[in-house]
């Protein structure tokens, strides 16, 4: 794991985590215990979509259908692929999913 | 076949060539590993026509991952895709709920297999282990049935072209679990299907 690590605030349930720069949003999270709402991981479903209301992300690959130009333009992004590049905030905008 | 470019018709009509062959198979012998390989042998053969397939005809994804349908037609039937995914481009360990067949005409694709080892007593929770890899390339082919568990990763430095085959359009599967070993979690992506339906 990356030593160089970032804040990120998820503003649903207010906590603030640690997430390191080769790390996800998602994976930050889920490891921290937050409820973030996901189902593949991998950039294909857009469960995990969220507003980027602060900071800023690199994304790693991820599906037309799941995050469009558009959408990345408005302040949207995919928590699952989203690696920080400074202290975040975000607010996710699915629901949790069942198992 | 009007506005259709003469490649289009082409591609066309062994497409759907090839779904009546695949429909002929059903009909007669069901869903089988048997009918699955001689799909894969449909779609191997199909995929050696890079022809029909030209770039021009077939637009990169926006991000890194996009899906051409191949038969228009298709209501609640089998679903053909060209699929198009740049390197890096990858799908966590997935039970489509629906068999499959892919096989290469461009690029190279990573696919894992796996089994799940948890006994699904737990809601959220499972565990899987990987059983099986192949490297899908032109000339290869892989199938799946209904429930099995797969990975798939990009590699190289070149697009990965497929043409994938599903039991269902994507559009009306059921639904799609994802597994997810780090988390040793599972989630359940809802089914498409009803949405489809009702239009």
């Amino acid at each position: 794991m990356s030593a160089v690590t970032f804040k990120v605030r998820i503003d649903n349930t207010g906590a603030t985590i640690d997430c390191a720069r080769d790390s996800t949003i998602l994976t930050a999270a889920v490891l921290a215990g937050v409820k973030f709402p996901y189902a593949c991981a991998t950039g294909n479903c857009a469960t995990c979509i969220c507003e980027l209301r602060a900071g800023s992300v690199e994304l790693l690959p991820h599906g037309d259908g799941a995050l469009s130009a558009r959408q990345k333009a408005a302040g949207l992004t995919l928590a699952c692929r989203a690696q920080p590049r400074s202290d975040l905030e975000v607010h996710w905008l699915g629901e949790p999913l069942a198992g | 076949m009007d506005g259709l470019s003469p490649t289009a018709a082409r591609r066309g009509e062994a497409c759907a060539a090839l779904l009546r062959e695949v429909r002929a198979i059903a009909a007669s012998d069901g869903i089988t590993a048997a009918s699955l390989d001689r799909f894969k042998a449909l779609l191997i053969g199909l995929a050696a026509r890079p022809e029909l397939f030209p770039d021009s005809e077939f637009p990169m994804p926006e991000a890194q991952g996009r899906n051409h349908m191949l038969d228009p037609a298709a209501d609640d039937g089998l679903g053909f895709y060209l699929t198009i995914g740049l390197p890096g481009k990858e799908a966590a360990p997935h039970d489509h709920g629906i068999w499959c067949v892919n096989a290469a005409l461009s690029g190279r694709e990573v696919q894992r297999f796996y089994r799940r080892t948890d006994d699904g007593g737990r809601p959220g929770f499972a565990t899987i282990e990987q059983i099986d890899e192949l490297t899908l390339e032109p000339g290869t082919a892989m199938a799946m049935a209904d429930h099995d568990i797969h990975s798939t990763l990009v590699t190289g430095d070149r697009p990965m072209c497929a043409l994938a085959l599903y039991g269902y359009a994507l559009t009306r599967f059921p639904s799609v679990v994802y597994y997810h070993p780090q988390f040793n979690s599972m989630r359940t992506l809802p089914s498409r299907r009803g949405a489809a339906v009702r239009g």
